[in-house]
């Protein structure tokens, strides 16, 4: 993972970046939000972590600014004891996660460690299902004979697949599998679980989508 | 004198029976108001050299007797459908034809071939006014039916358009795009005929 820090105490600028690239991460340190902003614009970050008190530009302002250049990194705040304000704030303008100063380095890497759990395991897993290999690098699924799937029915289908067994009420689908802006509704739901049976049935897997139109539905092999 | 001896003229007349057939098996589905059954038909008549040619590749003699009976595709028609299902459509009328009986089928729809391939392969004994090599009138020859998609159908004349162009360079990679590309359209003709059927299941809920 490639790591932004944005931190004006140099100590514990130097500390951060020591450890984290003593835990195989590339780590680039900048001590204003002026430079943060420029650095995100410039580089890709898996993570950014951003000291809220800081020179010319706070970490607040910068994590405004990177955010409306509609850069979606990670970005982790470093907040003072007690600035509630700031942790709220921080978090409605975007920031993922906080870490109240002074705070522990090894809960600090063990929250890294998770992070890069997530990266590589969200949407680019291979999942086995009963007969099938869904891999979500290429959005193909395996089975007697392969197949493409859709972005919409790949994530769908990895849902399914990872709540199997369970009735799932249309409701939970949308929510999980469209974004709220794209305002899809039942009828979207049914017609790509209409492709996905067809699809299951095209490279003749044994495994089956349950359920009306109305919901719920359930997969099962 | 070539490899089909007297029946070089009458494997042309053979085509064009078969093709006349199968345009009239569509023609009473259209009149009972179903949708048609495939998009458009290829037929030919395997050339003289690839015949001679095959049947040396195979072992055999290069004889009448082995192109037309040894080997099943001298005459070949490809039926295009617009949709899959229209394959399945396709089969239960030859299935129910008294002109024709179907004597091998091979569903490489199903089964896909491991480069992508798709399409529905069937040999059919056809019973023809014409006298056969074992001198029967009505005579049996065999005719060889492809059944495919558009889609199938375009992904299949791609693929066979680089088969014979030996210079690519990356064979391998330009393989794994193909074979990429053949499951994306078959997502698309699975997607179409899912399409088609809520319309249809729309229409008769009204």
């Amino acid at each position: 993972m490639k790591i932004l820090i944005a931190e004006d105490e140099q100590q514990l600028a130097h500390v951060l970046s020591t450890a984290m690239t003593a835990s195989g991460y590339q780590v680039e340190v900048v001590n204003n939000g002026q430079e943060a902003v420029a650095a995100a614009q410039k580089n890709a970050y898996d993570v950014i972590i951003m000291d809220i008190m800081m020179p010319v530009k706070t970490g607040l302002e910068a994590l405004k600014e990177i955010r409306a250049t509609g850069n979606r990194t990670y970005i982790m705040m470093l907040t003072a004891m007690g600035e509630e304000d700031d942790r709220v704030t921080g978090l409605d303008a975007g920031a993922d996660d906080y870490l109240t100063k002074p705070f522990s380095l090894k809960e600090l890497l063990a929250r890294l460690r998770s992070r890069q759990r997530r990266n590589d395991d969200y949407g680019t897993d291979i999942i086995e299902f009963g007969d099938l290999t869904l891999d979500g690098n290429d959005q193909s699924l395996q089975s007697h004979n392969s197949i493409s799937l859709t972005n919409k029915e790949s994530r769908l289908l990895q849902y399914f697949i990872l709540n199997a067994n369970k009735e799932l009420p249309v409701n939970e689908l949308l929510n999980h599998v469209w974004d709220e802006e794209e305002q899809a509704d039942q009828e979207d739901l049914w017609i790509n679980i209409c492709y996905l049976r067809q699809k299951l049935h095209a490279i003749q897997s044994k495994v089956v989508i349950t359920g009306e139109k109305e919901g719920p539905f359930m997969i099962a092999h | 004198m070539t490899i089909y001896g007297p029946y070089d003229q009458i494997l042309p007349e053979i085509l064009s029976l078969t093709t006349e057939r199968i345009k009239r098996l569509n023609q009473q589905v259209v009149d009972n108001n179903q949708p048609k059954l495939y998009e458009h038909l290829i037929a030919r008549v395997k050339t003289p050299e690839s015949m001679a040619e095959k049947c040396t590749r195979k072992g055999y003699p290069v004889t009448t007797e082995s192109a037309l009976r040894k080997c099943r595709d001298a005459v070949g028609i490809r039926i295009v459908c617009n949709f899959i299902d229209d394959i399945e459509r396709c089969l239960v009328q030859l299935r129910q034809a008294d002109w024709c009986q179907i004597i091998k089928e091979k569903d490489y729809i199903t089964n896909a071939k491991p480069n992508g391939y798709r399409s529905y392969h069937i040999i059919i004994n056809e019973t023809v006014p014409y006298r056969d090599v074992d001198g029967n009138k009505p005579g049996s020859f065999y005719v060889e039916i492809q059944l495919r998609t558009i889609a199938m159908d375009s992904w299949a004349s791609l693929e066979h358009e680089m088969k014979y162009k030996h210079n690519i360079t990356d064979a391998e990679r330009i393989g794994r795009e193909l074979k990429r590309c053949a499951d994306q359209l078959a997502s698309c003709d699975v997607q179409m005929q899912t399409i088609r059927q809520l319309i249809n299941s729309a229409d008769k809920e009204e």
